[in-house]
């Protein structure tokens, strides 16, 4: 709990800060208050302390995820020191944005009742949607934000209808309430409920851009500001995740049949529409939104197939999948930057040539993001098919790993691009921050794949 | 420990390399490293006791680190750490970009592949399984030839896409192992899994190693990838590469899925069948002299995958000795085709020719060779062709002459070809044409003493497997058991 009001207070203060007129403190002043705000969660870690009448609940999985969410936002912020550097005027809003949004994060890990569930999306998603559009004067980027409010808004509107159904037949926000409500009736919902379920987990599932759900996400991607879109594809992927694993770990398992066919169906979905949509991007950032979508797949795999440890490979999973984007993200900055201002796949092209410790740095990202021994990628995506499988699931696996070989082919279809020879028109700058950024990443996408195959929790 | 530095020695000294900037130095460190590492599979081989690494790796998977090997391991080791001080050597006095990393890759696909036959443990082996693609992926992305992007990128997800397959395999041969799941090859092979399952789970596991052979459909992959591949990038490729989808076939299939193997016997043994046939006419009409001995190879392989699954002694004796003398004659014969390739700058038969009146040594050089190929006796493919086809004549006198038909079409292509390359008239464009070379002596002659020595006096390599004919009785016990099961039904 001192952690989030931390946060808050972090984010007014940073805020504050940016009548200084001093760029250069921001985020600093924002780094050392994040780590703080991570060593006051490591405090909470075991207690499970409850709040406002038990509708907060952090727990080891909240606290988990919040740390996980916490030192990713630490890497973007390292990052954002040279990105805002080079481009932006408003900074201090922006770091601050980004710090209120990791709170309505922290809402989405330790809910226990489905108002604050609602209020954490809320808290999360109205700094992105500002977020979205930071370059004002990009026409791409004020679609995003705008495409990215009309979706979000709508999809939360049916969320909270949801809710309302719940409700009113429940009488009752809180999960395990609903559980016990749900139980009585052995499977045969009466519809209002399960109306109220549907549109509930519609809203979850926009969230974390599950397909048919997920089609605001590759416009914004594009769109969005660099910085954001690293954020947006891993902290707030994970606080998706968290939120809905937690909606059905506490409150609708064991689902009803007819609901749970619809999130299989659309594991499948997401599964099918990330990697075929991938396959004929040109534009990395868009590459790397269906490739966040085709995550969301397997990650969905492994939620479905209910298992005790099933929390840990949900951690496990969208922390080294956050650490293998985060780096990705900043080395196509970089190339961006190079070849100016293309984003299109092609300006990778004699990266190696140029400077071959980030090519081989990228190819080790990218190998642990396609799943590829012995990178972390490779144990998360493993311990999915360990789950599903020895859950029974035979042939959702089978077709997930059909899947997994289309992703294989479009990341070695960027690291081929890498290895291609051509003439770098203009030689690639990497500051020091950044390159120990991209390193320590790549280092520890390759040491967590051999040492360390969970998170606890 | 042995298998430790075994394992490690290739890898740790490319890693060495990284720095250093001196092409021939760090060709020298490489080749001496391979041949530390060749002398230590030597005293393994031949020293009496047995030795094993084990070291909890993720315990509460199931996942060990741990090494060992029987006879089929040994041969397939030996192999590998026969061929590689020669792939090294290959290198030696050639132009090559970024020689440093070259040398690593090679070094560290010799360490997977090392890792892939001593493993203990499924996961551990799959691990390596994909390691050892890796390196070569880029061996040929980066110092392959003509259209090497797209045709690596065909070699790639095609084998990967069989890996996935194996995975799925192992994960659901783990979620079966009773009490504390774990990937150990042992506990796998007390598995009783039923009939039913067996059958689908059979081409589970067996696409990767079918690929990887490769088995007739799936070989589409093969003859472009050895068509672009650099010298050294296609010995890898030929000479020890194939042998892992034999040797995980070997592993996984026989012990683990014995009514699988039963059930699809004759269907597997009648692809490869079609693989031998269908390879060898192709060879036949191809100009191109690596095409020719791209689908040679497979002829071959085909004919190997034939007597592996005819399920006897004696074929499996001649297959494991067919993997040695293949993996050394396909490696002698690519390295003569590269050097033909640098010495006349073409491989296309039409354009070649009299080269024998050149460069006479070199002709007979590649004369030994190519009838090593064509299992003259006194070669050793001779040795292991023999037994191979003895053993599938006692399964069916008509596979027996099917198979035969490799060595009889092996004759015609690989003799027509030679004469088209190195005998009849002289071409003017070959007048600056110089015989082969110190070093090209140095790495032709010891793989032609082997080719030779083995045929002559086999009795050593089957003195080594010893213990191996003694796990493949192992191998095969169940498995006649299980046919004399499914007779009796």
């Amino acid at each position: 709990m001192s952690a989030l009001i931390f946060t808050i207070v972090l984010g007014i203060i940073v805020l504050y800060l940016g009548f200084l007129k001093k760029k250069a403190i921001l985020a600093p002043v924002a780094i050392a208050g994040l780590l703080i705000a991570l060593f006051l969660s490591l405090k909470d870690w075991g207690l499970g302390s409850r709040y406002f009448h038990d509708m907060i609940l952090f727990d080891n999985f909240s606290i988990a995820f919040n740390i996980s969410m916490i030192i990713v936002t630490i890497l973007i912020f390292l990052f954002g020191i040279d990105y805002y550097r080079m481009m932006g005027l408003h900074v201090a809003e922006q770091y601050a944005l980004m710090i209120f949004a990791l709170t309505g994060a922290f809402l989405m890990t330790s809910y226990s009742n489905l108002i604050i569930l609602f209020l954490g999306i809320e808290i999360l998603s109205i700094p992105l949607y500002v977020l979205a559009g930071g370059k004002k004067a990009s026409f791409r980027s004020n679609e995003a934000s705008f495409k990215y409010f009309m979706l979000g808004s709508f999809a939360t509107a049916i969320f909270l209808f949801g809710i309302a159904l719940v409700y009113g037949a429940s009488a009752t926000f809180y999960l395990p309430e609903i559980k016990i409500y749900i139980a009585q009736f052995n499977g045969h919902l009466p519809p209002m409920v399960m109306v109220g379920l549907l549109f509930i987990l519609i809203g979850v599932a926009f969230k974390v851009a599950a397909a048919p759900f997920h089609f605001w996400s590759p416009d914004v991607y594009e769109g969005s500001p660099t910085i954001v879109t690293a954020f947006m594809a891993t902290v707030v992927k994970t606080a998706g995740f968290a939120a809905f694993f937690r909606l059905l770990g506490m409150g609708l398992l064991p689902l009803p049949a007819p609901l749970e066919k619809a999130l299989w169906v659309m594991t499948g979905l997401t599964l099918l529409v990330g990697n075929l949509g991938a396959l004929k991007q040109t534009n990395f950032k868009r590459l790397l939104a269906y490739s966040a979508i085709a995550h969301s797949g397997f990650i969905m795999l492994a939620m479905l197939s209910q298992h005790s440890s099933s929390a840990k490979v949900l951690l496990y999973y969208t922390f080294v999948y956050s650490l293998a984007t985060v780096p990705l993200f900043i080395i196509f900055i970089l190339v961006k930057r190079a070849s100016d201002w293309q984003e299109e796949l092609v300006n990778f092209r004699g990266l190696f040539k140029e400077k071959s410790w980030i090519a081989v740095c990228m190819t080790i990202l990218l190998m642990s993001l396609a799943g590829i021994p012995p990178s972390s990628g490779f144990m998360a995506k493993y311990q999915v098919f360990v789950l599903s499988i020895s859950q029974g699931n035979l042939l959702i696996s089978i077709f997930a790993i059909l899947m997994a070989v289309i992703g294989i082919y479009y990341y070695f279809f960027v690291i081929r691009e890498v290895f291609t020879e051509s003439k770098q028109l203009n030689p690639i700058v990497v500051t020091r921050l950044n390159g120990a950024l991209i390193i320590v990443c790549s280092l520890a996408v390759l040491l967590l794949g051999v040492f360390v195959w969970n998170l606890p929790i | 420990m042995i298998l430790l530095a075994i394992l490690l020695i290739p890898i740790l000294t490319g890693l060495l390399l990284l720095p250093f900037r001196k092409a021939k130095l760090v060709r020298s460190i490489a080749l001496a490293s391979s041949i530390l590492n060749l002398l230590l599979t030597l005293i393994l081989a031949f020293s009496p006791e047995t030795s094993a690494f084990h070291v909890n790796w993720i315990n509460y998977m199931g996942i060990n680190f741990s090494l060992g090997y029987d006879g089929i391991s040994l041969i397939m080791l030996l192999l590998t750490n026969l061929l590689f001080p020669f792939i090294l050597l290959a290198g030696f006095g050639r132009e090559q970009r970024n020689v440093h990393l070259l040398n690593f890759l090679i070094l560290f696909a010799q360490s997977a592949l090392i890792g892939v036959f001593l493993a203990q443990n499924a996961f551990l082996f799959y691990v390596f399984w994909e390691l050892a693609l890796i390196p070569v992926y880029f061996i040929l992305l980066i110092w392959g030839g003509d259209g090497r992007k797209s045709i690596t990128f065909k070699f790639f997800i095609y084998t990967l896409t069989g890996s996935l397959f194996l995975l799925f395999g192992i994960i659901y041969l783990y979620q079966l192992t009773p009490g504390m799941h774990t990937t150990d090859f042992a506990a796998f092979n007390q598995l009783n899994i039923p009939t039913g399952t067996q059958v689908w789970l059979f081409w589970i596991l067996f696409i990767a190693f079918a690929i990887k052979m490769p088995v007739f459909p799936f070989h589409t992959w093969q003859p472009p990838t050895y068509n672009m591949a650099s010298t050294q990038g296609v010995m890898i490729l030929a000479g020890v590469m194939t042998k892992m989808g034999i040797y995980g076939a070997l592993r996984f299939l026989f012990p683990i899925v014995p009514s699988g193997v039963l059930f699809w016997q004759n269907t597997v043994i009648i692809l490869s069948l079609i693989g031998v046939v269908y390879a060898s006419i192709i060879a036949f009409r191809k100009t191109n002299l690596k095409m020719l001995i791209a689908f040679s190879s497979m002829a071959h392989i085909s004919l190997m995958v034939t007597a592996m699954f005819v399920l006897n002694t004696y074929a499996l004796q001649g297959l494991l000795f067919q993997v040695m003398s293949h993996g050394v004659t396909i490696v002698a014969l690519f390295y003569l085709t590269s050097l033909l390739k640098e010495k006349t700058g073409t491989i296309e038969l039409p354009q070649m020719g009299g080269l024998k009146l050149q460069a006479p040594n070199m002709a007979v050089l590649f004369l030994i060779v190519v009838l090593g190929s064509i299992a003259l006796p006194l070669t050793a493919g001779f040795v292991g062709e023999f037994l191979m086809i003895a053993g599938i004549f006692k399964q069916s006198a008509w596979f027996a002459a099917i198979g035969g038909l490799t060595m009889i079409f092996g004759a015609i292509y690989m003799l027509f070809a030679y004469q088209r390359a190195m005998l009849g008239d002289k071409k003017l464009v070959y007048s600056k044409l110089t015989d082969v070379h110190t070093l090209d002596y140095l790495i032709l002659i010891p793989l032609i003493v082997i080719i030779l020595g083995l045929g002559i006096y086999p009795q050593p390599l089957f003195n080594l497997m010893g213990q191996t004919i003694h796990s493949a009785e192992n191998i095969l016990k169940p498995l006649v058991e299980g046919a004399l099961i499914l007779k009796t039904n």
